[in-house]
């Protein structure tokens, strides 16, 4: 771990709470065409440690891309994705992309953890609202955060601020929850990373500051801290 | 707080949703009277019993069909509008001279 750390605003991609992770103390490293927050100035393994609790940290500069329309599902299949029928599941790929089906005739692409795939830059180039196949591009990439909260007390603190009940025991791995959370509308997927309970958050970038600032609020009672995305790594075994 | 079974996403609380109206077939504009329109536009039934309502579930803006009894504010049943509305409901466009006036 080093102390030298860049400027997210020297970066033409930025995520939307760039402010509030460079006020927080956050080390950022250049990454996903921008800089993201790798630690707050400790090693990836105490951070790491510490998110067993709860935690927040912030994904936006990781690749996601969604997809709308009538074929879509069809489309998605012949370009070798795997999504199967139900609704508010997400798939699985064998590169770690989560295929997020959010409705009959839609799909959000998430990116494996630490973005090795190019899956989601691979589809968005092959996709065209001139094409034939009623399968639009819905590039999410800068219209949608994408936080990640994880730890044993994340459902306890969900549970201050959102409707849908998130324990393990109601809401299993790689399940969808489309609701209300402080009264904003997200996507919630739980992908857990090993054997931490994890959570991506997704919503509209134009209030992502407003959510970062109500889950900090939520998480205080249980000691919650943000952490980079090395200690994700860590915790993911990469 | 009240619950509503959203045939997408399950059941949410009530404030997840918004209320879109009666479910009554629109007449066709182009030769519909003033009244027959207005009465579309303006007029609900106000029955009393169980009533065929849209809803919005706002999370995903994803409309759907509630039974509801106004009688005691009772959902019956709700389900995706693709069970009563099996074809795309399509009117003649106006001739030439209606369009262009």
């Amino acid at each position: 771990m080093t102390s030298v750390t860049l400027n997210p605003a020297d970066f033409t991609r930025r995520s939307p709470v760039y402010r509030e992770l460079r006020d927080a103390g956050a080390r950022f490293v250049e990454s996903f065409g921008g800089a993201i927050a790798e630690d707050f100035m400790e090693s990836a393994e105490a951070e790491a440690k510490s998110a067993a609790g709860l935690a927040l940290a912030d994904l936006s500069l990781l690749p996601h891309f969604g997809f709308k329309g009538r074929e879509t599902v069809d489309w998605l299949r012949s370009q070798g994705v795997d999504v199967g029928d139900q609704d508010n599941v997400a798939y699985r790929q064998e590169d770690g992309v989560l295929a997020a089906k959010l409705a009959p005739r839609e799909v959000l692409l998430i990116a494996d953890i630490v973005g090795r795939s190019d899956l989601c830059a691979r589809l968005a180039d092959s996709a065209s609202i001139e094409e034939e196949v009623e399968a639009f591009p819905v590039p999410r990439g800068d219209g949608y955060f994408w936080f990640l909260v994880l730890g044993e007390s994340a459902p306890a603190m969900f549970a201050k601020i959102c409707g849908v009940d998130l324990r393990s025991s109601s809401f299993g791995e790689l399940e969808i929850a489309q609701t209300s959370v402080a009264r904003m509308n997200v996507v919630i997927v739980r992908c857990d990373l090993g054997e931490t309970p994890a959570y991506h958050v997704l919503g509209d970038v134009a209030s992502a500051s407003y959510l970062w600032a109500c889950l900090l609020d939520a998480m205080e009672e249980f000691d919650g801290r943000l952490i980079g995305h090395g200690a994700i790594r860590h915790l993911a075994g990469l | 707080m009240k619950i509503i079974h959203c045939p997408l996403n399950g059941p949410r609380n009530i404030s997840e949703f918004v209320y879109g109206g009666e479910v009554v077939d629109m007449p066709d504009p182009a030769s519909a009277s003033d009244a027959e329109w207005a009465d579309h536009v303006f007029l609900e039934n106000n029955t009393r019993g169980v009533v065929r309502e849209w809803w919005l579930h706002v999370a995903t803006a994803y409309w759907f069909i509630a039974e509801r009894d106004t009688a005691n504010e009772e959902i019956v049943r709700t389900y995706p509008s693709s069970d009563i509305f099996k074809e795309r409901v399509t009117f003649a466009a106006p001739d030439e001279e209606q369009g262009t006036s």
